[in-house]
C-alpha cells in the first residue's frame, strides 16, 4: 500500500496543475516544493505581505496557490526532496526533519535551470541571472541595483528591463544577442496567446518610453569590478552570439544581469533512468515524453518546461494534461475524463506554439560557446576554466563523465547544474561531434546538497544496521 | 516564521556588522540590497563569489548561520540572525 | 577471414580498462609488446575510477596484505612506474571499536593482518585521539598502522590514458567484447557486436565484474559477484579529519582529501547488477552509513553531502583474486576479483606482466582453475 496515488515534485504552474487535475479525478496526492510557497519561478510568490502587485504574473500566481489551498491535495512546500527512487519512493527534510513517502505514480515538474554563457568576469560579484533579476524585483522587492545593465537574449531580458523600471531602477542598457530579426520572425507565433503578447508589448513600450540604450546583437565582452561599482564592455556580436571586432562599448552600473536561456531541470527524470534526447530548440537534453508527459519509465510523468522550454502559459495546460492522464492511468474515473483531457490538449498546443517561439529565442547559438576566452571560468564551483577542458578533450577525454573526472569540471556542490551544458558545447565543438555523443553528466542523489546532520537525525550507535563484515 | 510578522523591519548581522531588512526577506537578496555583494571566496582561486541564481541552485552564496552551512538565499532574515563567512577550506590543493 | 575492420599484428590484448587491465598493459607495453586495450566505457570508469581511493591494509585480505604493501608504494611513487599520479597521500590509518564485540573483532583481524606482514599496533582511546583529534571520544580501541593513505580514484583514467598512450598501447574505449575466436597462434577479439576486431598472439581479461560472462566467450565458466558500493562525498569543508579511518567490521572508510572533501564509503550497498550497472542508491543504506561516519567524526554532522554513486566490484566463491594464466587455453590470462583491489591493483597487474613476458612472478599468482564451475551446478547469478 504506498502513501498516495501520485506524488508531484515541484509545486509551479505545471505540478500545481497536475496535482489539481489528479486530486480532482479522485487521486489522492502529495505535492512536493522546496520554496514555501506554490507558484514556481514565474508565479512566485511575495517574501512578505503588503507588496501591492497588479501584474498579470502575480495574478496567475494568486489564483494557483488559492486553488491549491481549496483542493485536497497533500501540500510539503518547504520540503526538499533529495532523493527519488524507481518505486517512487520520495525522500525529502522539511520544517519538522525528514519524510519518506510512497507513490504510484509521479510527475515531475522540477522547472529549469538559467544558462549563463560564461565571459571574462562572469564570476564577479554582483553580476547575476536573469531569473535572479526577477526573483529581486518580484519576491524579495529589492531593486538589482540603483543603476542595472541587462544582458543575453530572450523575453527575460524584456521582463527584468520592465521590472527594473517600474521599480524606480534606472537602466543603464539592454544588451540582446538576438537582433530585430530574430523577435520579427517569433511574432506569428507569438499571436497564438495574445494575451501574453500584450503583456510584452506593454514591457517593450515601458522600455522605449524610458528611452534605455538597445543594443540589439551586441554581447556582454567583459565584467570588471571598479570600486563598489562594475565596469561593463559590450561589443557587436554575430548571429552565434560571438564578439566581432571593432568599438566596445563601456558601461559602468552597480549590477549585471545577464542570462542566455534556459535548459530543462532533467536530474530527475535521469536519476530514474527514463530515456533522454538532446534538443537544442527545447533547451538542452529532455526527457522523451509524449503529448501527456509519459516517460519512457512506467508512471513516471514530466511536465511543464523539465520537459522542454515552453514557459509558464503551456506549463499549466501541460501540468493538467498529465494530471488527467495519471487519474486515467491509474483508473480514477475512467472515461469521463476524455473531454477534459481534449480541451487541455487543445488549450496546451496553443500555448506551447508561444512558448516555442520564446524558447527558440533562447537557444544555445551554435558557435556561441568559441567565443569564450581561454582562461575564463566555465565551472564556478571548481574554477575549471575553458583552457583546461580543451587540454583535457586534446588528451583524450571522449565525453562529459570523462571531462567531469580528469578536469573535477562539474564536480562541485552544484552538481554541473550551471556548467554542464556549456562545458557539453565546449567538448562537442572542440570534438566536432554531435551533442549526444559526449553525454550529459551523470544524475546524483542528493538532488541538492545536504547536511550530514540534516539526513542522520538522531540516532544511537547500536541501531544502525551494520551489514556484515568483509572477509578476513 | 508566521506570516503576520512577515515584512516587519528586522535588525541581523554579517560578519558582526548589523543590516536591515524586512523579515521573510532572503539573507542574500537582504544583503544584496544592502550592497554587500562578496560572501565568499572560490575554493580553488580564492576570486570573489556572491549570489548568483538566488533559487538554490549555483551554491555561490553558501554562509555560516549559527553554525549551519545554508545558502544565504534559501535563508529567511529574522530579528537578530547572525550571519557569517563560511570558514576556508581544504588543506591547499 | 579478415575484414576491413580488423586489427592485426598484436602481441596482446587486454579486455578491460581498469587498473589491472591498465597496469598489465603498460608494463608489457614498456617490456616491448604490442598491445592493444579493449574497454566496454572509458578507462576507469566502473571501478578503478569511482571507488574510495582508501589505500590501506586495514580493509585488505589478511593473505593479500604483501601485495598491498608493495602497491602502496607503487601508488606512492607514481613517477617510478604510472608518471602523472593520482595524488597519492601517505597518511596514519585507523580502525575503530566502538563496542566490545568490536573490540575482539579489531583485536583477531590486527593479528592476522600481521602474521602477514602489517605492521598494526592497538592503541587506547587517548592514544588514538592523539593521532586523530576529531575522533569520537568513545572510541574503546583502535588499530594503527602507518601504511596507509589514499588517492583521487577520479584522477585514475587520465593517468592510465596518458601513461598507456606514451607507451605506445593502443586504447579502445567505448568498445564491449561480444565474442572471442581462437585462431592459429592466438585470438581475434570481437568489440561493438563484431563492427571491429583486434588479432593478437595473447589475451588477457580484466574485466572486474564482467570476468563472468567475458570468461564464458571461451568457455571457461568461473562465478563472479557483483557488488554495488555505495560512495559519499561532501563538499569542500574545513579540516575534520587527518587520518584514514575505519571501523572493526570493516564497512567504513573515510578520509579528507586536500581540497577539503571527505569521501565515506566502506560497502553499504546499492541497487544495481552487472548488466546494468549501479542503477540507484538506498536511502536507508546511505543514512545507515552516514551515521557510522557521523558517530566516528561527529564534525562531520555540519557537512554538506554533494554526491553519492555507486562503484561496482567483483568477487570470486572464496572471495580471492584469479591471477594467471586460464586452464586449458594457450597464452589467455585472467586478472581480477582483487579484495581492496585499488588499494592492490598495480601490483597485481606487475605481477601478471612479470608471467605473460616469462619471468618469474616477485610472488605467487592465484591460479582460477580452483574456481571453475562445477559442471551441471548453475552459476551464482548476482
Amino acid at each position: 500500500m504506498t502513501d498516495y496515488d501520485l506524488i508531484v515534485l515541484g509545486a509551479g504552474p505545471a505540478g500545481v496543475n497536475a496535482a489539481l487535475a489528479a486530486s480532482a479525478a479522485g487521486l489522492r496526492v502529495a505535492l512536493f516544493d522546496e520554496n514555501r510557497a506554490a507558484g514556481g519561478q514565474v508565479y512566485r510568490a511575495p517574501a512578505f505581505a503588503g507588496t501591492t502587485d497588479d501584474s498579470a504574473e502575480r495574478q496567475a500566481g494568486d489564483a494557483l496557490r488559492e486553488a491549491l489551498a481549496k483542493s485536497r491535495v497533500s501540500a510539503f512546500l518547504g520540503h526538499q526532496v533529495w532523493a527519488v527512487t524507481a518505486d517512487f519512493q520520495v525522500d525529502a527534510v522539511g520544517p519538522q526533519g525528514s519524510l519518506s513517502c510512497t507513490s504510484r505514480a509521479l510527475v515531475v515538474a522540477s522547472g529549469t535551470t538559467e544558462r549563463v554563457v560564461p565571459f571574462e568576469g562572469w564570476t564577479t560579484p554582483g553580476v547575476i541571472g536573469l531569473a535572479a533579476a526577477t526573483i529581486l524585483l518580484k519576491s524579495q522587492k529589492v531593486l538589482p541595483g540603483k543603476t542595472t545593465l541587462v544582458a543575453g537574449c530572450g523575453p527575460l531580458l524584456a521582463a527584468v528591463a520592465a521590472g527594473t523600471l517600474k521599480a524606480g531602477g534606472e537602466l543603464r542598457g539592454i544588451v540582446d544577442v538576438a537582433g530585430f530579426g530574430d523577435w520579427l520572425r517569433a511574432l506569428p507565433a507569438m499571436l497564438a496567446r495574445p494575451d501574453i503578447l500584450r503583456q510584452g508589448l506593454a514591457w517593450a513600450w515601458a522600455i522605449r518610453r524610458s528611452r534605455t540604450p538597445l543594443y540589439a546583437r551586441h554581447t556582454l565582452v567583459r565584467v570588471i569590478p571598479e570600486g563598489e561599482r562594475l565596469r561593463a564592455e559590450l561589443a557587436p556580436c554575430d548571429r552565434a552570439g560571438r564578439a566581432l571586432p571593432g568599438e566596445r562599448k563601456q558601461v559602468l552600473v552597480d549590477c549585471v544581469a545577464v542570462g542566455h536561456g534556459l535548459t530543462p531541470a532533467t536530474e530527475i527524470t535521469r536519476l530514474l533512468h527514463a530515456r533522454h534526447r538532446y534538443s537544442r530548440k527545447a533547451g538542452g537534453w529532455v526527457a522523451i515524453t509524449d503529448d501527456c508527459g509519459r516517460t519512457s519509465r512506467e508512471r513516471l510523468y514530466v511536465v511543464g518546461d523539465a520537459a522542454g522550454i515552453a514557459g509558464a502559459a503551456a506549463a499549466a495546460e501541460h501540468g493538467t494534461l498529465a494530471g488527467l492522464a495519471c487519474a486515467r492511468e491509474l483508473g480514477a474515473a475512467a472515461g469521463s475524463l476524455d473531454p477534459a483531457l481534449g480541451q487541455a490538449q487543445r488549450r496546451h498546443a496553443r500555448a506551447a506554439r508561444f512558448g516555442h517561439a520564446m524558447a527558440r529565442l533562447m537557444a544555445l547559438r551554435e558557435g556561441h560557446v568559441q567565443g569564450i576566452a581561454a582562461d575564463t571560468i566555465i565551472c564556478r564551483c571548481e574554477d575549471v576554466t575553458r583552457g583546461e577542458i580543451d587540454a583535457a578533450c586534446d588528451a583524450g577525454a571522449r565525453d562529459v563523465n570523462q571531462l567531469k573526472a580528469w578536469t573535477r569540471c562539474g564536480m562541485g556542490p552544484c552538481q554541473g547544474r550551471t556548467c554542464g551544458d556549456v562545458a557539453a558545447e565546449l567538448l562537442a565543438t572542440r570534438l566536432d561531434v554531435p551533442r549526444e555523443a559526449v553525454g550529459i553528466f551523470s544524475a546524483r542523489t542528493p538532488l541538492r546538497p545536504m547536511t550530514v546532520g540534516a539526513l542522520t537525525g538522531a540516532f544511537v550507535y547500536a541501531d544502525i544496521p551494520i551489514p556484515k563484515a568483509a572477509p578476513l | 516564521m508566521q506570516d503576520a510578522n512577515r515584512g516587519v523591519v528586522v535588525d541581523f548581522h554579517f560578519e558582526g556588522r548589523r543590516y536591515s531588512a524586512r523579515a521573510g526577506q532572503s539573507v542574500a537578496a537582504a544583503l544584496f540590497a544592502e550592497g554587500v555583494r562578496g560572501l565568499r571566496e572560490s575554493p580553488r582561486e580564492q576570486q570573489p563569489r556572491g549570489m548568483f541564481c538566488l533559487m538554490g541552485s549555483c551554491q555561490e552564496c553558501l554562509v555560516m548561520v549559527d553554525g549551519r552551512r545554508v545558502l544565504a538565499c534559501q535563508t529567511e532574515v529574522s530579528e537578530g540572525l547572525s550571519v557569517s563567512r563560511v570558514a576556508e577550506v581544504g588543506l591547499h590543493d | 577471414m579478415t575484414s576491413s575492420n580488423t586489427s592485426q599484428g598484436f602481441d596482446v590484448c587486454v579486455v578491460g580498462g581498469g587498473v589491472m587491465g591498465c597496469t598489465t598493459a603498460l608494463f608489457l607495453a614498456r617490456a616491448g609488446m604490442r598491445v592493444v586495450l579493449v574497454e566496454r566505457d572509458a578507462l576507469c570508469r566502473s571501478a578503478s575510477g569511482v571507488n574510495a581511493g582508501t589505500l590501506t591494509l586495514h580493509m585488505t585480505r589478511a593473505a593479500l596484505v604483501p601485495y598491498a604493501i608493495q602497491a602502496w608504494s607503487m601508488w606512492m611513487h607514481p613517477e617510478t612506474w604510472l608518471g602523472q599520479g593520482v595524488l597519492a597521500t601517505a597518511a596514519p590509518g585507523l580502525s575503530l571499536a566502538f563496542t566490545d564485540n568490536e573490540r575482539e573483532i579489531l583485536a583477531a583481524r590486527a593479528a592476522a593482518r600481521r602474521e602477514y606482514g602489517a605492521q598494526i599496533d592497538l592503541l587506547d582511546p587517548t592514544a588514538a585521539c592523539a593521532i586523530e583529534p576529531g575522533l569520537n571520544p568513545a572510541v574503546l580501541e583502535a588499530a594503527h598502522c602507518t601504511t596507509d593513505g589514499f588517492a583521487s580514484a577520479y584522477l585514475t583514467g587520465r593517468a592510465y590514458h596518458a601513461a598507456l598512450s606514451a607507451a605506445g598501447v593502443r586504447i579502445v574505449e567505448q568498445t564491449p567484447v561480444t565474442r572471442v575466436e581462437r585462431l592459429a597462434g592466438g585470438y581475434r577479439v570481437h568489440g561493438l557486436d563484431g563492427a571491429v576486431s583486434f588479432d593478437a598472439t595473447r589475451l588477457v581479461l580484466a574485466g572486474g565484474v564482467w570476468l563472468e560472462p567475458l570468461l564464458a566467450l571461451l568457455d571457461v565458466h568461473i562465478p563472479v559477484k557483483t557488488l554495488i558500493n555505495q560512495l559519499i562525498v561532501t563538499e569542500r569543508m574545513p579540516p575534520v579529519m587527518r587520518t584514514v579511518l575505519s571501523i572493526a567490521s570493516g564497512l567504513l572508510s573515510m578520509k579528507q582529501f586536500a581540497n577539503g572533501s571527505v569521501l565515506i564509503g566502506g560497502g553499504w550497498q546499492g541497487l544495481g547488477d552487472r548488466e546494468r550497472g549501479g542503477v540507484e542508491t538506498i536511502p536507508a543504506n546511505l543514512i545507515g552509513n552516514l551515521r557510522l561516519a557521523q558517530h566516528v567524526i561527529p564534525a562531520l554532522a555540519d557537512a554538506r553531502v554533494a554526491r553519492i554513486w555507486l562503484g561496482l566490484e567483483s568477487e570470486t566463491a572464496d572471495a580471492m583474486p584469479m591471477l594467471g594464466a586460464l586452464p586449458g587455453l594457450d597464452e589467455a590470462y585472467v586478472i581480477g576479483c582483487v579484495h581492496s583491489g585499488y588499494t592492490s591493483g598495480p601490483y597485481m597487474g606487475k605481477l601478471l606482466a612479470q608471467r605473460i613476458l616469462g619471468e618469474t612472478p616477485e610472488m605467487p599468482l592465484f591460479d582460477p582453475a580452483r574456481l571453475l564451475a562445477t559442471p551441471g551446478v548453475p552459476a551464482q547469478t548476482h
